[in-house]
């Protein structure tokens, strides 16, 4: 959806105490002054939705039967997908910046939770990420 | 599934198609949090100057509307099994 001024943006900014770029498109600018800007509603929305998806996770949580149940988490996961939008325009439009984590320390932790593998109580009878290993529902 | 009447042996193996009053609660809960939503985004929208950030927040107001409509259908009685013999013999 975003798609005409997508970048990786401004390599030239950098995090402090990075080597890394920061990952971020420049920034769109708008009126810095008392008057609520597209920036702060698009905030606004998006603080909305965060909190939209917390109370649709606890009344899908908490719902009786399973028509009601699944309802409750098409709308949660729609929710999640409108938060997502929100927060990938605020990306486009500059107002989002990443740091990248040193590849380094990835493949340090990588190494460290492969290591805790071994404390599996159960062999692990399908390869990871492949169907048929995944969770079966009970039948009725 | 559970409509094999009510006897000794038969046992539910979930919960039939009936509103708790929990259900209920977290529903009107919902629905006021969603037609809120749908006005906020609307009212924002209403108020950008960038287009696309218009677009959006009017996309996602009528994404809350859909939500409403979902959750209102729960609210229906004419969706639920009020028939259910379980159910009526929990009545009395």
């Amino acid at each position: 959806m975003n798609s005409h001024t997508r970048s990786y943006g401004n390599y030239g900014q950098r995090f402090e105490g990075s080597t890394s770029p920061t990952i971020k498109n420049p920034s769109t600018q708008v009126q810095q002054n008392t008057q609520f800007n597209d920036r702060d509603r698009l905030n606004d929305m998006l603080a909305t939705e965060k909190w939209l998806t917390d109370g649709f996770n606890v009344f899908a949580r908490e719902a009786s039967h399973q028509t009601l149940h699944n309802d409750v988490m098409h709308i949660l996961n729609e929710t999640h997908q409108a938060a997502r939008d929100v927060f990938n325009l605020m990306f486009e439009k500059g107002w989002y910046s990443l740091h990248p984590e040193q590849p380094s320390q990835v493949s340090k932790e990588y190494q460290k939770f492969q290591g805790y593998e071994s404390q599996f109580p159960q062999e692990q009878r399908t390869p990871p990420y492949e169907s048929g290993g995944m969770y079966q529902p009970r039948q009725f | 599934m559970y409509r094999q009447g009510y006897s000794q042996q038969y046992r539910m193996n979930q919960p039939p198609r009936v509103l708790s009053t929990k259900d209920c609660a977290y529903l009107t809960d919902a629905l006021s949090w969603e037609l809120l939503a749908a006005k906020k985004a609307y009212f924002l929208a209403s108020q950008c100057s960038d287009q696309q950030i218009k677009h959006q927040l009017e996309q996602i107001s009528q994404l809350h509307q859909t939500h409403y409509d979902i959750l209102l259908n729960q609210l229906n009685t004419s969706e639920h099994d009020h028939d259910h013999f379980n159910y009526q013999s929990y009545r009395q």
